[in-house]
């Protein structure tokens, strides 16, 4: 019975089997959607029973507790969210497509493994089951060369960050002779005015900085998200986020307000959200557009890690979801609008209102939420973390912070000005969505707006998981 | 759940009106044109017939906050779904009922796109209402936003002149201005340390030191004030008006200029009482040069819309001004004149709307005789035209007048230079009616028709709002003092 507790890691090495066998026979692309969406679908369901669920496994190396068991229902959400977008996989070449459901769910495993490690070895090696399986994903595309540059460069820099991070783990083990974050969290805050143990944690950080993409690990981004196939874009975007600040949130929250470390994340944050929202402002590329503005949404995100209080993680926590929500509304109107799987430019939008009033929709309030425009979960998001670095005094971060949003706007508003203003130079059919594609969508606009409403059964739960975190 | 209601939710049926009044045209298939026109009529009809109501039903022997709603929304944060109407907003929200559904009615010509026009234009009513009742700070900035982000569809898919350009610089300042007003929110809800964001809690004295207060009081003056087309930051306003289309304009000088105005009581005054003491001389000789430079500018434009765009700019300083004495009375005929000329300024808007949409032209050289060929249309503009030139008999006289009073008094010199400077504004508003409406007629729009009646409705409330003020100024004195007088007298304490 004590296995129960690991019922959604289980059961997704099960999907993961499922997709190795079907890997195996002829390749069937309608059969492998319909296995996978109704997979992940059971996914999120067996996932979210799973939530009260509390409980310690591998000598207290995996914690399954109210912060994992959250996450692990972001990600099984993310999962499935990803999976719906599959119905054209285009971008991916038929015989490949049980390999990229296998690789979806091993990845998704890894975060699950991820959010619940509690020791650094474990941590390690959760986080190298995701990132292989994204290094194959991301030049799974079919076509061009730019897939492959793309994966070679991930590659590349995600052993070099997975490097930093091993030594900084060794320093940090060197530091306190241990590797389990329970007691480190102990012993660290006594240490880290020690270089080993104030670099060794930041560089433990480097990997998950690495996944958020915040500068100055953010090299891969542009890239990646251009280069790989739309849907595997749309789970790096997401999914990867979500862990990513989950992780950093666990980590962070050992120094225990460690007032030089929040200075060095201070100062990457404003970094980030100031060089992603700056080099976004001149892309002509939706994806690579999005690419930048994670790059900035990573900034504003680690504004509420920062903070160190509790406030500042439930805020942090908070966002993940917003986060996740909001790009894939816009993730999900690229794969929409580019059927074929092609890249999507700004301009190519041009008539959406016409061509699918619902999707120009979408794509407003999943644009506006990524701005920060109330009344989105993206400003409720927004809202929490910069009232939690007011508390702290930041006020001048604060104030970057939006002055930022504001520059920001102004490449938000270009997607809305392509998809409501313009015109096609040529007549463009009629984009149809099919039912549950439509529902998908008013799901998310909904979803969207509401939690910008009603954040406060959403903060109730960001603020209960953060307090797992002590 | 914590929820105080002292009546029928009067107030958020107005919220709901505009919310309702959204969804369904939102599942009004686009082709049905007149239906979504119709739909649009009876709700905003709602939303002015509740404000109405609330307007009249206010117990002015009582005083104070009445028709309050407050349901706690966010524990952990202290944030509330609290409104409430008091003297300062009423006239506010009555205004944006009357400016609305006028709105709507001069826009029962609109063709292209007609569902999306007015889905939006409901969701910028909903924040300007939403914006006016809040008491609660958080909602007062979501309300704000709500009320802006419309704007840029609203002008760059409908608009005219430049309406690209105008969309993005209108759009971009006025969320400029929220980058400092949010900071500001959050910096007064946490050094107060209350913990809460309920504007009420917050303004008790004591709650925040002189210091915080004169630092917040900077943040939201500049940040509302951008709104509120105080010079030198109301670059925006004459271009985005220009731009926009007939009912935005209304809306949008009519009503939302006046967010920023009220942004500026109901927070910053409100909330920074010492801070407003400490730079109340500064906002007054920006408002004065704002009234100065708004009539120089108007004085040289030959385009009518920029004309009545640089006439706001003017006129918004006047309720700057106003803003400025820390007095009673100027804090009474500021708010005032925000109604007075947001009708007004519709009127003037609404008019020339109609000028435009037949002749095709706002270029004050090619109009010309124009009262020969239009009578009726012209008659409105220059009604609204005197109105704004002060003329005793409308609203803004009396609202003009309790400001200048109470300048001269505090400011003399500042007075003295804001009432010359309208003097000439009465000379440039002359100007543009004798050439556009008098002299030689144009032939090439002698054929076009004169304003039906159906069409001439929504102006003849608008004269109708203004005269009735002007005539009885007590039933919006009276209302404004039971606010101000209490509001006032709580500060010398």
């Amino acid at each position: 019975m004590k296995w129960l507790i690991l019922g959604p890691e289980i059961y997704f090495l099960a999907v993961a089997a499922v997709f190795l066998i079907l890997s195996m026979t002829r390749h069937n692309g309608r059969r492998d959607f319909s296995t996978a969406l109704f997979l992940a679908g059971l996914g999120v369901v067996v996932t979210l029973t799973t939530v009260r669920l509390e409980g310690s496994l591998f000598h207290g190396a995996y914690r399954i507790d109210l912060f994992s068991q959250v996450f692990k229902g972001l990600l099984s959400m993310g999962f499935f969210l990803v999976v719906c977008l599959c119905s054209s996989l285009n971008g991916i070449r038929e015989k490949r497509h049980s390999e990229f459901y296998l690789l979806l769910a091993t990845c998704t495993l890894g975060m699950m493994l991820l959010v619940s490690s509690v020791e650094l070895l474990t941590l390690y090696v959760a986080l190298e089951l995701t990132s292989y399986s994204l290094y194959v994903l991301v030049p799974l595309r079919s076509g061009g060369g730019q897939q492959m540059e793309a994966g070679i460069k991930y590659f590349l820099t995600g052993i070099a960050t997975s490097a930093l991070m091993l030594f900084g783990m060794a320093c940090l083990f060197g530091a306190t002779q241990t590797t389990y974050i329970g007691e480190l969290a102990l012993k660290l805050p006594g240490l880290l005015n020690t270089p080993m143990a104030f670099i060794g944690l930041l560089l433990t950080l480097c990997g998950f900085f690495f996944k958020l993409a915040l500068f100055p690990f953010h090299v891969w981004a542009p890239g990646v998200y251009q280069g790989a196939a739309n849907q595997v874009t749309a789970f790096v975007a997401t999914a990867t986020k979500v862990t990513a600040l989950a992780m950093l949130a666990r980590l962070v929250s050992m120094s225990d307000g460690n007032t030089s470390l929040a200075h060095v994340l201070i100062a990457l944050a404003i970094i980030s959200m100031t060089y992603g929202n700056l080099v976004a402002l001149v892309q002509k590329d939706f994806k690579r557009l999005l690419a930048y503005s994670a790059i900035a949404h990573a900034g504003y995100a680690l504004i509420g890690i920062l903070s160190m209080n509790p406030a500042g993680y439930a805020a942090a926590l908070f966002y993940a979801p917003a986060y996740l929500a909001m790009t894939y509304t816009c993730f999900l109107v690229v794969v929409k609008v580019a059927s074929d799987g092609r890249n999507l430019a700004i301009v190519q939008l041009a008539g959406l209102h016409r061509r699918s009033p619902l999707l120009a929709m979408a794509l407003m309030v999943g644009v506006f939420s990524l701005g920060g425009i109330p009344p989105t979960i993206g400003f409720t998001g927004k809202f929490l973390v910069f009232t939690a670095a007011m508390e702290r005094g930041y006020f001048l971060l604060v104030l970057i912070a939006m002055i930022n949003v504001v520059v920001s706007l102004y490449y938000y508003i270009m997607v809305v000005r392509a998809a409501f203003l313009l015109e096609p130079d040529e007549e463009l059919p009629r984009i149809n969505l099919s039912a549950p594609a439509t529902i998908l969508t008013a799901v998310m606009v909904v979803g969207i707006v509401a939690g910008g409403f009603f954040p406060r059964y959403l903060f109730q739960l960001a603020g209960a998981a953060a307090k797992a975190l002590q | 759940m914590n929820v105080t209601f002292t009546s029928f939710p009067y107030l958020s049926a107005i919220l709901l009106s505009c919310v309702a009044g959204l969804l369904v045209i939102l599942f009004i298939p686009r082709e049905r044109e007149t239906l979504v026109k119709g739909v649009s009529l009876v709700f905003s009809g709602v939303a002015l017939a509740l404000s109405l109501y609330v307007f009249c039903a206010y117990d002015r022997g009582l005083g104070g906050l009445q028709f309050v709603e407050k349901l706690l929304w966010v524990e952990s944060l202290g944030i509330h779904y609290f409104n409430g109407a008091d003297g300062f907003n009423l006239p506010l929200i009555l205004l944006t009922g009357i400016v609305h559904f006028t709105g709507v009615l001069t826009m029962v010509e609109l063709r292209g796109r007609v569902k999306e026009f007015f889905a939006f234009s409901f969701v910028l009513v909903l924040g300007v209402f939403g914006f006016f009742m809040s008491m609660d700070l958080f909602f007062v900035f979501v309300w704000y936003d709500v009320s802006l982000f419309p704007m840029y569809p609203l002008i760059a898919i409908w608009g005219t002149t430049r309406k690209e350009y105008g969309a993005l610089k209108l759009f971009l300042y006025l969320l400029a201005g929220s980058a400092l007003v949010l900071p500001g929110i959050v910096y007064l809800a946490v050094a107060s340390g209350l913990g809460t964001f309920d504007i009420l809690a917050l303004m008790r004295p004591g709650a925040l030191g002189p210091g915080q207060q004169r630092f917040a009081f900077i943040l939201f003056y500049l940040g509302f004030g951008i709104l509120a087309g105080v010079w030198p930051f109301h670059t925006w306003s004459p271009v985005g008006h220009v731009a926009a289309p007939t009912s935005v304009s209304m809306i949008h000088a009519g009503v939302l200029m006046k967010v920023g105005a009220f942004g500026i009581l109901r927070v910053a005054i409100f909330l920074c009482p010492i801070g407003w003491e400490y730079w109340a001389p500064v906002m007054a000789v920006l408002a004065t040069i704002g009234i100065i430079y708004g009539v120089f500018v108007g004085l040289i434009q030959t385009d009518l819309k920029y004309v009545v765009a640089y006439s706001s700019v003017s006129h918004m300083g006047i309720v700057g001004l106003g803003l400025s004495t820390v007095t009673a009375e100027g804090l009474s005929g500021a708010v005032f004149q925000m109604f007075a000329h947001g009708i007004m300024t519709a009127l003037l808007f609404s008019s020339l709307g109609y000028i435009y949409d037949k002749t095709h032209t706002k270029l004050i050289p090619d109009l010309g005789g124009m009262s020969k060929v239009m009578p009726v249309a012209s008659g409105y503009f220059i009604v609204a035209a005197l109105a704004g030139m002060g003329v005793p008999g409308f609203a803004s006289f009396w609202a003009e007048l309790t400001v200048f009073v109470s300048a001269l008094k505090v400011y003399p010199a500042l007075g003295v230079l804001a009432i010359c400077a309208l003097v000439l504004s009465a000379l440039y508003m002359l100007r543009v009616v004798q050439r556009t409406f008098y002299g030689q007629r144009s032939e090439r729009y002698a054929h076009l028709p004169d304003v039906s009646f159906s069409l001439g409705l929504p102006r003849m409330i608008l004269v109708g709002a203004m005269v009735l003020f002007g005539l009885f100024p007590r039933l919006m004195l009276d209302l404004v003092q039971t606010a101000v007088i209490p509001f006032m007298d709580g500060l010398l304490r």
